[in-house]
């Protein structure tokens, strides 16, 4: 904790109020990511090894490499001011909200009262206003304070509203369907139209820190490892631009599953479901930590989501046992999911118990 | 007067005292005390004891997390009992700390002080009554509230899970804090809550009676201080939230320990529903932390701009409507558990609510001292810096009330930023501006000046630069109760660790200033603000008489707030 | 001039009776608050607040109409940590006419050398759809024992209740899950299996 580091600390500190009044002023309230934006130009790249892969499995054969991450992609940025740039339509659609409209809003209302505090320091201090004046009720006034935030509230639930219409519009019906369980501590995602199997989640242990999970290699030992605390060994892989069903339970206590540039948080709950549409735009790798205290290792049960082309998340399938390319996409083909029991179904229902095989 | 007897009948029917100043010995008058002054001070010195306990943890907390990595937990987990400490036991330490954090904080600090302290000292002396309508039903308020406190410290040291202590985090949610928890430590830390919900709600009792039923002649409600006001508002909240809170976390202990399923999906309970039942006296309990500030802020600005309070009315039944609206808001803070997307929708209305009345209070502080001769004595610096703080933390509140925004900030350092900006930069805050206030009204001693504006310059920088930063962490996704995180959280987070060493050194300023007043402070006189301070306490000596009012003042039309 | 002593004997009255109000309502919110347990339970099943479905009898389920329209289902279930079931749907998706009864069957399995009784909590998503989803039969009414290694299927008869069609906040919706997550209620410890087995 150096003494210089303390004053750039400071001066970033004050950098960072400066900047999101200028980013009130120019509404150029992207500026805040400023680090994201510059690091950007290597995205392309990322993908282009990605597209690669794809070409590679077209062949059919089950074949995945763990995509590398984009540095500030996905992931946060050390000192940055904002939110993490957004990778789905609700979560560009909720950072306008944050960044043009309410960011100028709650910056304005506090420069206000800063400055009348400011105008009272110095106009009506007891040098120059030496005599108090004896007015204390001004009914115009108290009606004008009453009803401006009134309008400005209202002026931020219509789109606040809207958002949330938004981010509950249910999944269509033969969107993919992820299972997610959230386990102390640890995620499993479990792939139901697609063979039914199950991908078992751990963070990567930390060099020179006590070992998180057994058996499980250190972060930065794979080219394409993530930052440490946040990168696993078993991602999350979803295809990209299509709408996921995520349905999120956990097996002990309550977890949470969140990824900040997806603008996703949902509570995992034992003992029930709970079910949000997921659409990621670019190819990727995003992370997310548990966001509901779950116990001691709660800060070491991470989340990667890698979203891939349908071809390479195909292939991805591929590489699991049991791992059976989506047959439910289309509606037609999710009538006619294979059920095992299905001719048994309109049978009369016999007692439950009794059925025993 | 020598004999607890004696001093209780002093209370009851005699017939008037002959000396002012007759004071029982010293343990009948500090562990048997009746007086509402006496228990007053009681309540500060114990609320300074547990800020003290709850903020060494905070200490304990910003040290460990300024840099990534587990670097002090280990010694912790040591301090706690555990011999050994595997990791999982190092890391259920931190949750110990956040949980008695919090707790602390909530129920052992701010509310003993506000409440007890300031209430306890102030109401009666402002509406003009001898005592408190049941003065030994408080001593035992006070009492209770020390035994949870008690209670609390010793959950610390039993089995809680993975570790010693109870790790639920303040909120206790189930089902971490039923099957996720096994061992004694997080009975304790019920029993605590119970032990000081019930102190807290005997002590509304008393506050709503005495404020209705003991005002002197002439004291209607729309004359009575602000301050008072606030007391009655925060009272009314403890009498309706607090006793729901008892009863989900009498089925907790009963899930726990006697088998019961409320709370649990295996017996057809759901454990959203201790959500629900926990928010529902969880939010009106932030308004009761903050509205006593609230209060002692009003009566500041008033004094020192030498101007009634602008809008009077409008002041209090601002509180009265921020009260109401505060029960049915609760489910802001379950955004995430997967409530439908109409309850989300008017939950995110309804809290936006909020805002009105609030705005309403702070232009109307604006207001009081534009066009006044406002003097900058320590207790109006200290209310400025509240007005500013506050609105700081009430306007992240409005970003979080958005449902749809919520999703990417709930469990954040976000709103670890949002309510240590409302609660540790405002009520504190106002804490600080109501000890400057009456701190002489209660000694007899002045502090120095001097000391206590330098005491609110460092805290206001330390303060700011633990707290500001966490926004920029909230905003990046750091999620809110972690040991540790990724380095890309490593800036603010070391900023907030120096930050509280600043911090930290102006309670060292304020201690000195206490030293100072008691040793070499002059002394104060009756009414030492001047001509602004126009409530009834500055109408008595400084300290007041042991009993005071004996013969009633009467309030004229022209007595204003 | 009124001293305090003066008013003391009528203000104790008003103060018990003061105090005593306050205190009847903190003990009627005491009250409310074990009330919420079953007031919410009743909220839930009337409202299909938290996703919970809706329970028919025979009679009831008779009088509706199949209106002709189809909507998905999917199967969902789960066992809680620790115990030691294996429990799957047999369908994952269904495809039904709203207002005609179904059957989904699902599919259980104790892996122990236990007798492990269960119950079986739900939901449905999205929830706007819970008070439109209707169970006539259901394993996750009763209890379910299954001994050492025993399987069993399990049925659920349902049907979708046709006002679905006509509520705005259910236009979007195209697929409903109905998720089954089990619990262990009693493990039997040797005697009670003893007991089981001669029973059987």
């Amino acid at each position: 904790m150096t003494f210089g580091k303390t004053i750039h600390g400071l001066g970033q500190a004050i950098g960072g109020l400066g900047l999101s009044v200028a980013g009130l002023l120019t509404a150029v309230v992207p500026a805040f990511a400023q680090d994201a934006a510059s690091s950007a130009p290597a995205a392309p790249s990322a993908l282009a090894t990605g597209a690669a892969q794809g070409a590679a499995v077209a062949s059919g054969a089950g074949s995945y490499t763990p995509m590398k991450p984009v540095e500030g992609i996905g992931m946060p940025i050390d000192g940055a001011y904002g939110l993490q740039t957004q990778f789905s339509k609700t979560g560009e659609y909720g950072e306008w909200i944050h960044d043009i409209i309410l960011m100028p809003i709650i910056t304005a209302i506090c420069v206000l009262v800063l400055a009348l505090l400011v105008v009272i320091a110095v106009r009506f201090n007891r040098r120059r206003n030496p005599v108090a004046s004896k007015t204390s009720h001004n009914t115009l006034l108290e009606v004008v304070w009453t009803l401006v935030p009134v309008l400005i509230l209202i002026g931020i639930a219509v789109p606040s509203i809207d958002l949330i219409a938004k981010q509950y519009k249910p999944a269509p019906e033969g969107a993919l369907t992820i299972k997610v369980t959230g386990n102390q501590w640890f995620w499993t995602y479990g792939y139901p139209d697609n063979g039914d199997f199950e991908v078992i989640s751990n963070m990567l242990n930390i060099p020179g820190q006590p070992v998180i999970n057994n058996g499980v290699r250190e972060v930065g030992s794979k080219p394409w490892d993530g930052p440490s605390h946040l990168e696993v060994d078993n991602r999350m892989v979803v295809p990209v631009g299509e709408p996921i069903r995520l349905q999120i339970t956990a097996a002990d206590v309550i977890h949470s599953f969140a990824v900040p540039s997806l603008w996703f948080k949902l509570d995992a709950v034992p003992g029930r479901i709970n079910e949000k549409v997921l659409v990621v735009e670019k190819p990727g790798v995003y992370y997310g930590q548990c966001s509901e205290l779950c116990g001691a290792k709660h800060g070491y049960m991470p989340i990667a989501v890698e979203a891939l082309p349908r071809a390479q998340y195909n292939a991805w399938v591929l590489t699991h046992a049991g791992g059976a390319i989506d047959t439910g996409k289309k509606p037609a083909a999710a009538a006619a999911t294979p059920a095992p029991a299905a001719d048994a179904s309109e049978a009369p229902a016999p007692d439950a118990t009794a059925e025993a095989e | 007067m020598a004999t607890t007897a004696d001093h209780f009948q002093a209370h009851s029917e005699d017939h008037g005292h002959h000396d002012h100043d007759h004071k029982p010995a010293f343990f009948a008058r500090w562990f048997m005390s009746t007086n509402h002054k006496d228990i007053g001070t009681m309540y500060l010195i114990f609320a300074i004891i547990a800020g003290i306990v709850g903020g060494a943890i905070s200490g304990m907390m910003r040290v460990e997390l300024a840099h990534p990595g587990i670097q002090y937990l280990d010694t912790f987990a040591r301090w706690f009992g555990a011999v050994n400490p595997d990791f999982n036991t190092t890391l259920h330490t931190w949750n110990v700390l956040i949980t008695a954090h919090g707790l602390i904080m909530v129920f052992f600090m701010v509310m003993p002080a506000m409440i007890g302290g300031f209430g306890n000292w102030f109401v009666p002396l402002m509406i003009g009554a001898p005592d408190m309508a049941f003065p030994r039903m408080n001593n035992i308020s006070f009492w209770l509230t020390v035994a949870g406190f008690f209670s609390l410290m010793c959950s610390a040291f039993v089995p809680g899970g993975t570790g010693n202590g109870a790790g639920t985090g303040w909120t206790v949610y189930a089902p971490l804090s039923t099957s996720g928890s096994p061992g004694p430590a997080v009975d304790f830390g019920i029993f605590s809550l119970h032990l000081a919900g019930a102190g807290s709600i005997m002590g509304a009792i008393n506050f709503i009676t005495t404020i209705l039923n003991m005002r002197a002649p002439g004291m209607t409600l729309h004359k009575m201080p602000l301050f008072v006001w606030s007391m009655l508002v925060t009272a009314f909240l403890l009498l309706l939230s607090l006793p729901v809170l008892a009863a989900a976390i009498t089925m907790l202990l009963t899930d726990r320990n006697f088998g019961t399923t409320f709370f649990d999906a295996s017996g057809g309970g759901d454990p959203i529903l201790y959500q629900h039942l926990f928010w529902f006296f969880g939010h009106p309990e932030v308004y009761i932390m903050i509205l006593p500030g609230f209060g002692i802020i009003s009566q500041i600005v008033s004094t020192f701009s030498k101007k009634p309070v602008f809008g009077y009315l409008g002041m209090a039944y601002a509180m009265v409507a921020i009260g109401v609206v505060g029960f049915i808001v609760w489910a802001h803070h379950m955004y995430a558990t997967g409530l439908s997307v109409n309850t989300k929708m008017y939950f995110t209305a309804a809290t936006m609510v909020i805002a009105v009345p609030t705005g309403i209070k702070i232009f109307s502080w604006i207001a009081t001292m534009w066009g006044g001769s406002v003097t900058f004595k320590s207790p109006m610096v200290w209310a400025l810096g509240f007005i500013f703080l506050f609105t700081v933390g009430g306007v992240t509140g409005v970003v979080l009330a958005n449902g749809g925004v919520d999703d990417v900030m709930h469990d954040t350092y976000y709103v670890v930023a949002h309510f240590h900006y409302v609660l540790s930069l405002g009520a504190v805050t106002a804490l600080f501006a109501g000890f400057y206030y009456w701190f002489p009204k209660m000694s007899g001693r002045m502090h120095s000046e001097f000391l206590a504006h330098v005491h609110f310059v460092i805290f206001f920088i330390g303060v700011n630069m633990i707290f500001f930063p966490m926004h920029f962490l909230g905003l990046q996704g750091m999620p809110r109760r972690y040991p540790d995180y990724a380095e890309a959280y490593e800036h603010w987070n070391h900023v907030a660790t120096i930050g509280y060493m600043v911090m930290a050194t102006s309670l060292v300023v304020w201690f000195i200033n206490i030293i100072y007043a008691y040793t070499a402070g002059k002394k104060a006189e009756d009414n030492y603000w001047g001509e602004g301070a126009t409530t009834l306490e500055w109408t008595l000596t400084s300290p007041p008489p042991y009993h005071q009012f004996e013969t009633l003042p009467v309030i004229g039309d022209t007595v204003h707030h | 001039m009124t001293t305090a002593a003066d008013l003391q004997p009528a203000r104790k009255a008003r103060n018990r009776k003061v105090g005593l109000m306050a205190l009847s309502a903190a003990l009627a919110m005491l009250g409310l608050g074990y009330a919420s347990v079953p007031l919410y339970r009743m909220f839930c099943e009337a409202t299909g607040f938290g996703g919970t479905t809706k329970r028919v009898d025979e009679a009831q389920a008779a009088t509706v109409q199949d209106s002709g329209r189809t909507i998905s289902i999917r199967f969902d279930a789960n066992v809680e940590r620790g115990m030691p079931w294996q429990f799957k749907p047999l369908q994952r998706t269904d495809t039904v006419s709203i207002g005609a009864r179904d059957m989904a069957l699902f599919w259980a399995r104790n892996t122990s050398d236990k007798t492990v009784t269960g119950t079986a909590s739900f939901n449905v998503e999205p929830e706007q759809a819970a008070p439109y989803f209707n169970k006539i039969q259901c394993f996750c009414f009763t209890e379910q024992v299954l001994k050492p290694g025993e399987e069993v299927r399990m049925p659920v008869l349902y049907y979708i209740d046709p006002a679905i069609l006509d509520d705005p906040d259910n236009k979007d919706v195209q697929q409903i899950t109905l998720s089954y997550t089990f619990h262990v209620t009693s493990t039997g410890d040797a005697k009670t299996l003893d007991r089981t087995q001669a029973g059987g």
